[in-house]
């Protein structure tokens, strides 16, 4: 497994267009910041939309906002961040594919976001069937909830793991 | 005690210490990345609101008085994690271009936010469903955008002049 990112992480590496990433981040300052701040403010989309959806779901907020036309109305916030949130996360990845593709932490993180976003396309679009799809029974409601719950920490976890990853070595040393 | 003392105090302090040298800079540095989205993310519905872009079937009162709980909440986590990274090089930080302009787009962002409470707001019953709301509030809601990117764009600047 090791070697074989090795030589994915060398095939990236040996492409033009990481070279490219590589000396523009390098070399053009404030590139890297930008595309960084950039990639926060698509995790604020993803707190504004989906993890606001599952405070919701919870009881926690907005608690006048009705669930299903809050999904209709703010899930594509959350797919248009995490489409902008790949961009520039891969272009670090691109950059210095050695570096991230080894970097444990990358890989935690990975690993939470991929059934945080399977959980909430499952959950939009079981909440697309019918109208009020969430609330139209108590057994629902709980699995809602169970759901959300699921979802919120993962999408705090995976926030979280997103800086750790220039930790790593404090972590695993 | 001549300011300048006061900083390097900061940071001789046992607790900014501890938290330089262990775990603690990262896991507070990580808390107050998830902090400051979660404010952001409660004052950009705000924002959207106000400019007519998103939610404009709600009130703006009710958008103003289930989000701004949260974004108060939010940000006393990113201060109080901020003020724990802040001692651990308090002269670094405020030498740091970045952490000044970062310090001074926030308090534009409070003042924002205190001519919208205390003037703008108080008229809100006379445009409070209008999918169009009147120029003060649309400006308050662009300025805060404006100003709450640059805080996190400065925020994330910081670290790359260190």
């Amino acid at each position: 497994m090791d070697s074989v990112i090795t030589d994915i992480a060398r095939a990236i590496a040996g492409t033009a267009l990481s070279e490219a990433i590589y000396q523009t981040l390098g070399t053009v300052r404030g590139v890297a910041p930008i595309v960084q701040t950039i990639h926060i403010l698509s995790v604020t989309a993803l707190m504004a939309s989906v993890v606001f959806v599952n405070l919701r779901v919870l009881g926690l907020a907005v608690p006048s906002q009705q669930l299903s036309e809050m999904i209709r109305r703010l899930m594509p916030w959350t797919w248009g961040g995490l489409l902008l949130l790949l961009l520039t996360g891969s272009t670090f990845v691109v950059a210095l594919p050695d570096r991230y593709l080894h970097n444990p932490v990358l890989g935690i993180k990975i690993s939470m976001l991929i059934p945080a976003v399977v959980l909430a396309v499952a959950f939009s679009r079981l909440s697309a069937r019918e109208d009020n799809y969430w609330d139209a029974s108590s057994a629902r409601r709980r699995r809602a909830r169970v759901m959300a719950s699921v979802s919120l920490l993962l999408w705090m976890a995976v926030v979280l793991a997103g800086r750790w990853i220039a930790y790593a070595s404090y972590l695993f040393a | 005690m001549a300011l300048e003392n006061l900083w390097q105090r900061l940071e001789q302090l046992p607790l900014a210490i501890h938290i330089g040298q262990t775990w603690w800079f990262p896991l507070l540095e990580s808390l107050h990345v998830l902090a400051a989205t979660l404010v952001f993310g409660a004052i950009l519905t705000v924002d959207l609101r106000l400019l007519g872009l998103a939610g404009r079937r709600y009130r703006v009162s009710r958008i103003v008085g289930e989000l701004v709980p949260w974004s108060i909440g939010a940000f006393v986590v990113a201060v109080t994690t901020g003020v724990g990274l802040f001692i651990t090089r308090a002269d670094g930080y405020l030498d740091n271009t970045a952490f000044q302009i970062k310090l001074v787009l926030l308090l534009l962002a409070g003042i924002n936010i205190a001519i919208f409470h205390l003037r703008t707001l108080r008229t809100v019953a006379g445009w409070d469903q209008d999918r169009s709301v009147p120029l003060p509030a649309k400006l308050a809601g662009a300025a805060s955008l404006a100003l709450w990117v640059g805080v996190m764009l400065a925020g994330r600047w910081v670290g790359h002049l260190l």
